[in-house]
């Protein structure tokens, strides 16, 4: 097997985490497909939407060549990091509607980072 | 068969943050991950993605995985539903049109009306196929990838001996799904006979 590829899990172990209080956003089972998808088929360049729940908190994002739209639920601030296996890339306030909005993730594993007063949350890592 | 007691302590110690034990892991079970993702034929790129994907997945899963006979079956279902995630993903950005589906218009391959044949059957293998059981859609994917033994006893935890007529009754199984039922329904009753012993998988690509 690639070298790449083991040097890669093996520093998956990196994003280990013993925060107790983190709560992990699982992502929607099935994929949330754009109306126009379903209508027009697949299609180059419509959204491709995901949502992840929680029990304190859900997001559900946008992804398309323009970047990523989101929104929390309960809407309210928080600071929203997009993260790749390689580190933090970008991140944005959500505005007090829970709205955010950030670049579009390189190909690849992605989560984002959820940071609302003392509380965090991390959505599965998922490839988009 | 996979040494459990002796994968139960680095899984343990794995979540208890010993990199060594972790990268153990990895070199352990990172062949019959990539098994399992090769048996979807992926484009690279996106069975990369999947490899990575399942490992990252599983640093979170790590506490909740302290049965450490769970871990191969824990793998190979991530592993199978990320696979199936990409592959919904790709579906919605490579429209399959059979009037230029590349692997139906493969230059040199045999006359339209046998290519169009083969791309029925691979559509009516996959419908199928989603139909049965993850187990059996585990089994079979190896099989038709002709992977070793071995290597399915390993990753499905089953008795070698096992897998031969275990693997008869999962393709006994895929003949009466609904798609292969459909499929060979419409095949006129002479091909029909010789479909039952040609369905060895091989058009799954």
């Amino acid at each position: 097997m690639a070298e790449k590829l083991i040097r890669a899990a093996e520093a998956a172990f990196t994003w280990r985490t013993v925060d107790a209080d983190l709560e992990i956003l699982s992502l929607e089972t099935g994929l949330v497909m754009s109306d126009t998808a379903q209508v027009r088929g697949a299609e180059q360049g419509s959204p491709r939407r995901y949502a992840f729940h929680g029990e304190r908190l859900s997001v559900e994002i946008e992804i398309d060549e323009d970047g990523i739209v989101g929104q929390l639920t309960p809407p309210g601030p928080a600071r929203v990091t997009l993260v790749t296996p390689d580190g933090p890339q970008a991140a944005a306030d959500a505005d007090e509607v829970g709205c955010f909005t950030l670049p579009a993730p390189r190909p690849g594993p992605m989560r984002l980072d959820c940071q609302r007063d003392r509380d965090r949350f991390l959505t599965e890592w998922t490839s988009t | 068969m996979v040494d459990t007691p002796e994968v139960g302590r680095l899984v343990r110690a794995s979540a208890d943050g010993d990199q060594e034990a972790w990268n153990e892991l990895v070199r352990r079970f990172g062949h019959l991950v990539m098994a399992v993702i090769r048996s979807y034929r992926l484009p690279p790129a996106d069975a990369e993605d999947v490899y990575q994907t399942v490992w990252l997945k599983l640093v979170e899963h790590l506490d909740s995985l302290r049965d450490p006979e769970a871990l191969p079956g824990w793998l190979r279902s991530t592993a199978m539903h990320e696979c199936m995630r990409q592959m919904q993903r790709r579906r919605r950005t490579v429209p399959v049109d059979p009037q230029s589906d590349a692997a139906v218009n493969r230059p040199g391959a045999e006359n339209i009306e046998a290519a169009a044949m083969r791309a029925e059957l691979r559509l009516a293998l996959r419908d199928g196929l989603a139909e049965l059981t993850e187990e059996d859609q585990a089994l079979l994917r190896l099989y038709a990838l002709a992977e070793p033994y071995k290597n399915v006893s390993e990753l499905l935890q089953m008795k070698t001996g096992s897998i031969g007529p275990t693997i008869g009754r999962s393709l006994a199984r895929l003949r009466q799904t609904h798609a292969l039922r459909r499929y060979l329904g419409t095949r006129p009753a002479a091909e029909n006979q010789k479909g039952g012993d040609r369905l060895e998988l091989a058009p799954l690509d």
